[in-house]
């Protein structure tokens, strides 16, 4: 962890996933992110979260969730890790989101699909015995924040 | 997150403040499943009033419009917020429900 890197630990209980994007917010805000970019990392890194608690840790609210939050020139970077039952790499993998046929829409399985679709780079490491971790990176261009230009 | 549900002659009416994620949705998805079933006509899921929806939220949707089909009723989103068609659209589901204004 950098210096100026911002490191968070929450308790896996999901009443507590709204301080987690209130703070994800508040800090995306420092760089001046335009609120549409904003909102969908906010999304992003929830769903990270919220997959951690569900499949991870299997709904225990007692575990440990642990964000990195860092910022350089060209990126940002948000990773969420756990140390929970490591998921099958299969449910991490890319998949395009594309509009459903009528028989084919399922509840769920939409979170990984919005992380992918959010971020510019995602990369997930599933530990071998037990814990996951995910790192995002959103490329800063001028077209995601306030106040730069083109 | 806050839920009434209100009925009129034909409709049942869901209305929902607040957040939509992981620790609400299942409270939303008991009422949606309750009602949908018993509603004379139909359901409207009213989103006015929604700061935030998640995938949770999204698939509690998925899941009432599958069982309005299944029972033969309708199903609409009513006057949904900003930040819930800005989700429906990434997930590219926002075709797949009708929508109408409040």
């Amino acid at each position: 962890m950098r210096s100026d890197d911002i490191g968070l630990q929450v308790s896996s209980d999901p009443r507590l996933l709204g301080v987690i994007r209130g703070v994800i917010q508040v800090w995306l805000d420092v760089f001046g992110l335009v609120p549409d970019r904003r909102h969908e990392v906010v999304l992003a890194v929830d769903e990270a979260c919220s997959n951690a608690i569900r499949h991870a840790y299997k709904g225990r609210t007692d575990e440990a969730v642990e964000l990195v939050l860092s910022a350089t020139e060209k990126w940002i970077e948000i990773t969420v890790s756990d140390q929970g039952t490591p998921c099958p790499s299969e449910c991490s993998e890319y998949r395009p989101l594309v509009k459903p046929a009528e028989h084919e829409l399922v509840p769920g399985g939409l979170g990984v699909k919005l992380i992918h679709e959010v971020f510019d780079e995602v990369r997930f490491c599933p530990g071998t015995t037990n814990g996951n971790c995910v790192t995002m990176r959103l490329r800063r261009t001028a077209k995601h924040e306030v106040g730069s230009e083109d | 997150m806050r839920i009434e549900t209100t009925k009129t002659a034909d409709e049942t009416i869901i209305a929902i403040e607040g957040d939509i994620d992981l620790y609400s949705s299942p409270e939303l998805r008991t009422a949606v499943l309750k009602a949908v079933p018993k509603a004379t006509a139909g359901v409207g899921i009213h989103l006015g009033g929604v700061s935030y929806m998640d995938s949770s939220g999204v698939a509690t949707l998925v899941e009432g419009l599958r069982s309005a089909k299944e029972n033969g009723k309708t199903f609409v989103l009513v006057a949904p917020s900003i930040s819930v068609m800005k989700v429906l659209e990434l997930a590219r589901l926002d075709s797949i429900f009708e929508v109408r204004p409040a």
